[in-house]
């Protein structure tokens, strides 16, 4: 069995366990780790976001917590005040992350590296504290809560998100479609250009790649991925935050995306499990949990920069020589990091 | 007008520590190319140690000689344990100090509590200024952070090992050819930046509160003093930070604190955009 097949296979298992998981966690009693499985999830929108930046285009952000801010205050401030549907509210919050996006990605992608890392922090410094400050009608710090509209409502068939395993399957839907849409940008022709963009700007420049335009371009897809991730969080939790904004947040979505594989199409959903799961079981007995995510953030830079699995993909090459199924992980090129 | 000139000099208080800190700040980013987003907790473990060691020895002024020792050989430390194994993928490093800035924050929060102190000003009076009645220990912060600022340009600017990282700043490898121990100068400049934000953080002590999240509100205002000054550039990095935080100080006496904040953020921003070396561009790093 070549590698390829077995990529696929293990890809194909993801899915299938991922849609089972509420069958079994129910039956098992584990009501409760279905919401978690949701949250994973939704989470990792926000890290395969930082994802598509980091390592298809070679961008670190620092501030994608923004566009999922926006997503989250565009659904729960459409609901609140315009009382629009659930599907409307969500399209209503990306479209707002996506719109912020467009506009900060104009100003931000002119710069590289560093440059690009700070002023995406300072885009979701300046609006965190402006959401600060609206309290009347952000809520501030104590977030504002909302009552969810219901996903469906046909007459006398009537689909809410107060059932933990409807809404755990409407988050999984949501969230496969955006992951093979970001596999089919990562094979396409626009993918291929950000990764020659990643490799090498200026070679990719020269031969007639805008490189300016396909960044920003990933930059929108990248604002839409986080949209998406906010816009589920708000109505999974019928709650927005400011908090949710602070580059804090952003931060924690990097190290989820580095943990779990820089450049891979599942690392950024490998990465959010393990660590939110760590979390989960960890916060319990060891109240400084943070301790140890900092550690193996640390470990995982010097000893396996790829990531699980970008470490799991290497094997792969070892053993079978072939090529991946996979975009390959990103290696950050020397010349882009002077 | 007594109201402006008070916050107008609080502004330049603040500045002068913050310089410190982002001093501390630029001058790793200058060798190192590392952005260190632990650097604000850096400060909040010189605030903590200030606090702990005066209150145990009853000496503020033992505080403030032993926590820049503490710091150097943290920053050694942690030099040698974080920053250069993961320095060959000097993107990667912002990610390496982020995991850092979370174990720091966490581990004063374990062992310090989350409880937010305060600290009694070892100079205690006020002194009559501008028809106000003015703190002398600000003043006496003030005058501390000139000192060591000073101290830190005569040393990088009289002895042998400041004109080793100068040199090494400028291009390490002609540094190596001529037989400076390039990889012991980073450590030693690595170590220096977070003794600066330490001792940074025991003068200030007195005049903010002491908790673990206190770096985080600092970091940003490092940065902006760093980057509005020119990333690497050490005088316009003082610069900026006197001239922000007055500025923000006199924006302050107008209008509330979070506009002022949101209006230095913007301009940043177009200093990025804009001079991206800085405002005082012509010296780099």
């Amino acid at each position: 069995m070549s590698r390829a097949v077995i990529d696929r296979c293990a890809l194909a298992a993801v899915v299938v366990l991922l849609a089972a998981a509420p069958w079994a966690l129910n039956a098992l009693g584990a009501t409760f780790w279905v919401s978690v499985l949701a949250e994973i999830l939704i989470w990792s929108l926000l890290a395969a976001s930082v994802n598509l930046l980091l390592g298809y285009v070679g961008l670190l952000s620092f501030g994608q917590a923004l566009y999922f801010g926006f997503g989250m205050y565009g659904t729960a401030l459409s609901v609140t005040h315009w009382g629009v549907g659930f599907w409307s509210a969500l399209a209503i919050g990306v479209l707002a992350a996506v719109a912020m996006a467009a506009v900060a990605g104009a100003l931000a992608v002119r710069l590289t590296w560093h440059y690009f890392a700070i002023i995406t922090v300072i885009f979701s410094l300046i609006f965190y504290f402006l959401a600060m400050s609206a309290k009347p009608l952000t809520g501030g710090d104590d977030g504002l809560s909302f009552s969810a509209p219901p996903v469906f409502d046909l007459g006398g068939f009537k689909l809410t998100l107060g059932d933990p395993t409807t809404q755990y399957y409407v988050v999984f839907l949501i969230c496969l479609a955006c992951f093979a849409l970001k596999a089919l940008l990562a094979r396409s022709p626009l993918g291929l250009a950000f990764m020659a963009i990643r490799e090498n700007d200026r070679r990719a420049s020269l031969i007639g790649i805008n490189v300016y335009l396909m960044r920003w371009t990933a930059f929108v897809i990248a604002g839409a991925l986080a949209g998406v991730g906010g816009a589920l969080f708000a109505m999974f939790g019928r709650y927005a935050s400011a908090s949710y904004m602070v580059y804090h947040v952003s931060g924690e979505a990097v190290v989820w995306t580095i943990v779990g594989g820089t450049g891979t199409l599942l690392g950024p959903f490998v990465g959010t499990a393990l660590l939110i799961l760590f979390r989960e079981f960890v916060s319990s007995i060891w109240e400084s949990y943070l301790i140890g995510v900092g550690a193996i953030v640390i470990l995982v830079v010097i000893f396996a920069p790829e990531g699980v699995v970008g470490a799991w993909m290497r094997l792969g090459r070892r053993s079978d020589g072939g090529e991946t199924a996979d975009a390959e992980p990103a290696t950050i090129p020397a010349e882009a990091a002077k | 007008m007594d109201l402006v000139f008070a916050l107008a000099i609080n502004g330049l208080v603040w500045g002068l520590i913050i310089a410190l800190i982002a001093l501390g700040l630029s001058i790793i980013f200058g060798l190192l190319d590392i952005i260190n987003v632990a650097h604000g907790d850096f400060f909040m473990v010189g605030t903590v140690a200030g606090l702990l060691v005066a209150e145990r020895t009853g000496s503020f002024w033992l505080a403030i000689a032993t926590v820049p020792i503490v710091g150097f050989l943290l920053g050694l430390l942690i030099e040698r344990l974080v920053i250069r194994p993961s320095a060959r993928l000097a993107s990667l490093t912002i990610v390496t100090t982020f995991g850092l800035s979370m174990i720091l924050q966490e581990s004063v929060r374990a062992t310090f509590g989350a409880q937010p102190r305060r600290m009694a000003a070892p100079v205690q009076g006020t002194v009559p200024l501008f028809g106000l009645d003015y703190e002398i220990y600000r003043l006496v912060a003030a005058g501390f952070a000139i000192v060591c600022l000073v101290a830190f340009f005569l040393f990088l600017n009289r002895t042998k090992l400041g004109t080793w990282i100068r040199a090494v700043r400028h291009d390490h490898e002609t540094a190596t050819a001529l037989g400076i121990p390039v990889t012991r100068v980073c450590a030693f400049t690595f170590a220096l930046g977070t003794a600066l934000a330490l001792i940074g953080g025991a003068i200030a002590a007195p005049i903010t509160t002491v908790e673990f999240r206190t770096g985080v509100d600092i970091l940003p205002f490092c940065f902006m003093a760093v980057v509005i000054g020119g990333l690497g550039n050490l005088q316009g990095t003082i610069a900026a930070a006197v001239l922000l935080a007055v500025l923000e100080g006199l924006v302050t006496s107008v209008t509330d604190p979070t506009i002022a904040r949101i209006a230095s953020l913007a301009v940043m921003c177009a200093v990025l955009l804009l001079r991206p070396r800085g405002l005082f561009a012509g010296a780099t790093r």
